[in-house]
């Protein structure tokens, strides 16, 4: 089920999400790989809404169309990703762009983002793909589709998943004050996201 | 006896406060760029836990009403079990947050609106919204696929329009109730007997008045057009029953503005729903649905605003029938109105910003 975000909001969007990390050769991240699946229903509102030429398919222009308003709603969004180092938000360069295809009739949205700096893999690394608006809801629906290429041996990798009803219930004032002084909700609602996180010791 | 009218005063109006509070939504551009957020105050204070139990069930409501959907399209036999979900989807909707509530129990707080005629109105202004969500996604669907305009735009077009009517009809409802305060205080005796001789008849508190202040509010407002109507009505006020009736249609006037305020802006659930069963030729299933969706809408608002209006006549009814009562008769009325026009305001500058 669905697994996140305070209840004021509910999602109107539904996308089944893969994350996978790659790791360069020194040690140091080297992509976000991101694909979505969005449930059909929002998808059949996309092919309503982009379908130029009435013939009930999107082409390539219409995709494209489609990429480009996406990106440019996403790119507000700092592409719905979170990627933090020892609780410090680590910045990621945007995507060059993003892939977009229909497939089964749902919406497929493909792309890769890198970080700014070198990130190197030690200490704790944190990487939460969410929707801060609450409007998308990304699921990963196994922990599995949370995964790093070529994890080093120093690194463990784990899963989390926020109950939402204990975070509420915890932060209730924080949560609050939170959301009035930042209405986008951009940083209160990261607590919310399923996340991957690599505790990397001492490469030894 | 004055302490307690007062203590009721205030009691009601953050009741209302309370009850508005969390309905602060307005549209936003959804972060994926397609179709619109509903991006919302968060709900806190008495009623957060009350408010999330509702969004949790809304949310559940419409993950089934999504797969429900996808299962008619397999098989039509599950009709039944979409037009049901979508009537549940429906009454949670309208307990969540939404402008419809807040303009019909303040409409029905600012004026006498028997009981009746309240949920009728709430049952008609749902309906309407259905009626314009079938508009919207029947136009895209048929004419506007492949022209620049879309589905967004129509919808975004529509909630404006939408919220300029709630301001509007706000402003002329607060004008009304104060406009006759008002020309009591600066035209002194004559209009202040007016008012006292037409006091028996039911619609006493906004009707006669002052004859120059509903004039004086013609020009301003889109709803001038009504403002002879009340006029004449209250001109006749102290004969016999038919006068009764220009009273009920000036109420039914007024009445018609909200409702078109309200169902001006489809429900994002429904455009959804619609969508999606249009593309795959699911058409009854569709309208049956958005209808049902309506019908459950419609059953909340009624409650809701019942409640309103029964929390007004109690506090009247508590104050009594002196001064104090119609002080708080007053004060509701003019909170009720103001309520409204605030709620328009906010609505459409959050609306314009996005």
């Amino acid at each position: 089920m669905w697994s996140g975000g305070p209840a004021q909001v509910h999602p109107h969007v539904f996308a089944e999400a893969r994350l996978e990390v790659t790791v360069n050769p020194d040690g140091t991240v080297k992509a976000l790989r991101n694909l979505w699946r969005f449930d059909d229903v929002f998808s059949s509102t996309v092919l309503m809404e982009f379908d130029q030429n009435s013939d009930l398919k999107l082409d390539e222009a219409e995709l494209q169309e489609v990429a480009d308003t996406v990106y440019q709603s996403l790119a507000e969004f700092n592409y719905f990703q979170m990627v933090s180092r020892d609780g410090k938000d680590v910045a990621m360069a945007p995507p060059p762009s993003l892939m977009v295809d229909f497939q089964d009739q749902q919406l497929m949205i493909i792309f890769e983002t890198t970080p700014k700096e070198p990130l190197k893999l030690a200490g704790k690394l944190a990487f939460g793909v969410y929707d801060p608006t609450f409007y998308t809801a990304i699921d990963f629906a196994e922990d599995e589709h949370m995964a790093v290429a070529g994890l080093p041996a120093n690194c463990t990798r784990s899963v989390v998943r926020p109950d939402p009803d204990e975070i509420l219930a915890q932060n209730q004032s924080t949560l609050t004050d939170a959301f009035f002084n930042d209405p986008s909700g951009n940083n209160m609602s990261k607590i919310f996201a399923t996340r991957l996180e690599l505790s990397c010791g001492a490469e030894g | 006896m004055k302490k307690t009218a007062i203590r009721v005063v205030f009691g009601l109006l953050l009741l209302t406060y309370l009850l508005t509070h969390f309905l602060g939504h307005a549209h936003a551009q959804s972060s994926l760029g397609i179709g619109t957020n509903e991006a919302m105050v968060p709900s806190t204070g008495l009623f957060s836990g009350f408010m999330n139990w509702v969004n949790a069930h809304q949310q559940s409501f419409y993950r089934s009403l999504t797969g429900a959907l996808k299962a008619m399209r397999q098989d039509g036999g599950k009709l039944w079990i979409l037009v049901g979900l979508s009537f549940g989807y429906g009454v949670f909707h309208a307990a969540g947050p939404g402008h419809g509530k807040a303009v019909i129990s303040s409409y029905m707080l600012a004026n006498e609106v028997a009981l009746r005629r309240g949920v009728m109105l709430s049952f008609v202004s749902a309906l309407l919204q259905a009626a314009t969500a079938l508009l919207v996604i029947g136009l895209v669907f048929l004419f506007l696929r492949g022209t620049s305009v879309s589905m967004t735009d129509a919808t975004w077009f529509l909630e404006i329009a939408s919220y300029v009517l709630v301001t509007l009809f706000g402003a002329w409802l607060l004008w009304t109730k104060l406009a006759p305060r008002l020309a009591g205080k600066l035209g002194g005796a004559a209009a202040h007997s007016l008012s006292a001789a037409s006091a028996p008849h039911v619609h006493g508190p906004n009707c006669g008045h002052s004859r120059l202040a509903y004039r004086g509010a013609a020009p301003g407002t889109s709803s001038g057009g009504f403002s002879a109507e009340v006029c004449e009505a209250c001109g006749h006020a102290h004969l016999p029953d038919p006068k009764m009736l220009a009273g009920d249609r000036f109420d039914w006037r007024s009445a018609w503005s909200a409702v078109a305020a309200v169902g001006m802006r489809p429900c994002s659930g429904a455009l959804i729903v619609l969508t999606f069963a249009f593309l795959n030729g699911l058409w009854v299933g569709g309208v049956l649905s958005v209808l049902a969706m309506a019908l459950g809408t419609a059953i909340t608002v009624s409650i809701l605003a019942t409640l309103a209006v029964t929390a007004k006549n109690v506090a009247v009814r508590l104050a009594g029938d002196g001064r104090a009562g119609n002080r708080i008769h007053a004060t509701i009325e003019i909170g009720g109105a103001a309520l409204v026009l605030l709620l328009g305001l906010v609505l459409l500058t959050a609306s314009l910003q996005a």
